[in-house]
């Protein structure tokens, strides 16, 4: 950030990610529609929005899967596709995406591999995480062999073994049953006390409710932003749905 | 390049193969028995092919030359002599019968000795000594020429039962002969020639498959979009796919050569290592030739359909089977280009010919460029993706 690099732009050193003007068109289709997001270091940043609204879209041009058509975003200070601050982010994709023919402890030991993560650190962080996801009786199982719940929780524990600071994670809570839901959460506040920043997407408007930012997304584009708290009251209503609908039918008028 | 992430790369790809039973099956079992079917099938030379055989000769006093070739035949495994007409048999029309059983097919070929065989002969070689003109004697062959590799076995045993009898009973010799000095290849069986053949084939077949199926599957499952997004280079992926899928292909050529070894007596005149080398740097281009492969493909199903498309050409004009001499002169610079071509002349000539590292760079500097390229241009592949 400091130095004056052709991909270091400077940006303000309270944001772990932001974006400016950012667009991505899939063959004249707009999924991300000049987007322009700042989210402050060490918060939980969640983007709520129906299918095809940008979210997974503007989740991969960040993490350099995808280029941008135009517009730029920037990580840590960093200019995306990020390569100097590889190490410092965690990335979960909304596929399963982990081997399904190694086992829990494989994928883990893999990941951790790719990151350099010490042995003796990745011992450690394993037993946390296989705990935190409740996989660690199924350690040496074979992903392949695991419910589609417990995939999940492996993919999560394969984007943190390498302690990020800024973590994407998209649709994380899927097919995971309430209870675990709860004991994620109770780990993302634990991530966040340590200064992490989170940015999720999510369907469940109840766990929005949670985040200390919810940014509405519809087609491609923000059209609310703000505490939850913040954007009941602003718009009169009691719950999230009901102010992403308010928002909806405005950007519509 | 990180060693460790490539061989955590690496480490990921054999793991995954020793959890798919299936695929490690077919990885081993197929170079096995192809081993044993081609082994079997080719590695033996043509035997028991049944013949009839018509003697109306009625010899000379000094005896009979039909029997003795007869017996000579009887004496190799090559023919398999169902029935001998005499000429006893004379009102059964034995001529016409046995070639009415190789117009039936019921044998591959009849043999016939006129009724002045012996006599004719032995008129031809007092001429042949005394320089008078002669019309030679004659026996007929009545041929099923539909298995060329039969027919050529029937017509070179009879000669070679011919040219015995008339060396060791006439000590006729023929006025020339040619002296053939086996430079290599002193006691090569059809099976040593092939062996190189089927270990440069399975190895370059199955790493072929197994990187496009593997990568397909990495990408249709988004891993590879993840791997991606980890610090691991591109060039590290593919580094690790080659060194994994080049080991598979190392373990493959072992098991073929072992089994040859084994059961068949496959003939190692050089370094085993320097083949190994050799197919290693085969199984590497090819895991590389696999990866761009599967980037046109949009599933597995697409995937496999291009392993005919390349086993084919390679099957054909490699130079496994058939010398690449057989191969029409049109079709022969195709064959240059396929690198199972290099691998396949390369392991020969260390296998068969006993050759060294000295004799054979150029077989292995073409192959490592061909690997070399193959991770290079994968390697760029994998970029552009991005």
């Amino acid at each position: 950030m400091q130095e004056s690099g052709k991909r270091r732009v400077k940006r303000s050193e309270d944001y772990a990610i932001t974006t400016e003007n950012l667009r991505k068109e899939f063959d004249g289709l707009v999924a991300v529609d000049d987007l322009n997001l700042r989210v402050k270091k060490g918060i939980l940043y969640g983007m709520i929005g129906p299918n095809g609204s940008g979210k997974t879209t503007t989740i991969k041009v960040l993490m350099g899967i995808q280029r941008p058509t135009r517009g730029t975003g920037s990580i840590l200070g960093e200019c995306i596709p990020v390569k100097d601050n590889i190490q410092k982010i965690g990335y979960m994709p909304q596929e399963m995406a982990v081997y399904y023919d190694l086992s829990i402890h494989e994928n883990l030991e893999l990941f951790a591999a790719l990151y350099s993560v010490k042995k003796e650190e990745f011992q450690q962080r394993e037993k946390v995480l296989l705990e935190m996801v409740d996989l660690v009786e199924r350690k040496d199982d074979a992903v392949s062999k695991l419910s589609g719940g417990m995939r999940h929780r492996v993919s999560l524990a394969c984007t943190l073994v390498h302690e990020p600071e800024v973590l994407f994670l998209d649709e994380p809570t899927v097919g995971v049953d309430p209870e675990l839901r709860a004991g994620f959460w109770e780990y993302f506040g634990k991530l966040k006390d340590l200064g992490k920043t989170i940015i999720m997407t999510t369907h469940y408007m109840d766990e929005a409710v949670r985040c200390d930012v919810v940014g509405m997304m519809r087609a491609g584009r923000l059209i609310a932003e703000g505490a939850p708290d913040e954007l009941l009251a602003r718009t009169s209503t009691d719950n999230l749905e009901d102010a992403f609908l308010f928002y909806s039918r405005e950007g519509k008028t | 390049m990180n060693l460790d992430r490539v061989l955590a790369i690496a480490k990921k790809n054999l793991r995954s193969l020793r959890r798919d039973r299936r695929t490690f099956a077919f990885i081993f079992m197929v170079p096995f028995m192809m081993m044993l079917i081609f082994g079997y099938t080719f590695g033996g030379e043509v035997e028991n092919i049944n013949v009839y055989v018509v003697n109306l000769d009625e010899g000379s006093p000094v005896g009979s030359l039909s029997w003795r070739i007869i017996d000579e035949l009887n004496s190799t495994e090559t023919l398999n002599i169902v029935h001998i007409y005499t000429s006893a048999d004379a009102s059964l029309d034995p001529v016409n019968l046995s070639i009415q059983k190789v117009r039936n097919a019921e044998v591959w070929g009849a043999i016939v000795f006129e009724k002045n065989f012996t006599k004719d002969a032995l008129w031809s070689i007092a001429s042949l000594a005394s320089g008078h003109p002669f019309v030679s004697s004659n026996m007929t062959l009545h041929l099923d020429g539909t298995n060329p590799n039969v027919a050529k076995a029937v017509s070179g045993s009879l000669s070679g039962a011919l040219q015995k009898i008339l060396t060791t009973r006439f000590h006729l010799n023929a006025p020339v002969s040619i002296e053939t000095d086996m430079v290599y290849g002193e006691d090569t069986k059809f099976i040593d020639f092939f062996a190189p053949g089927i270990m440069g084939l399975a190895g370059f077949l199955v790493t072929f498959m197994l990187t496009i199926v593997t990568f397909v599957r990495e990408r249709s499952s988004s891993t590879l979009e993840r791997l991606l997004t980890t610090p691991v280079k591109e060039s590290e992926v593919v580094a690790g796919y080659a060194i994994s899928f080049g080991l598979m292909a190392l373990a493959q050529s072992t098991v073929i050569l072992v089994t040859g070894v084994l059961l068949f007596n496959v003939q190692v005149e050089g370094s085993f290592l320097l083949a190994l080398l050799v197919f290693f740097l085969l199984g590497v281009g090819s895991m590389g030739m696999g990866l761009m492969f599967s980037s046109i493909a949009k599933n597995e199903l697409q995937a496999v359909q291009f392993v005919p498309m390349v086993f084919i050409p390679s099957i054909l004009l490699a130079g496994i089977f058939w010398p690449l001499e057989a191969i029409p002169e049109f079709l022969r610079p195709i064959s240059s280009f396929i690198p199972l071509t290099y691998a396949v002349d390369g392991a020969r000539s260390i296998m068969i010919r006993g050759w060294g590292v000295d004799q054979i760079w150029v077989q292995i500097v073409i192959l490592a460029l061909f690997a070399i390229a193959m991770l290079f241009l994968s390697t760029l592949m994998l970029k552009r993706r991005k």
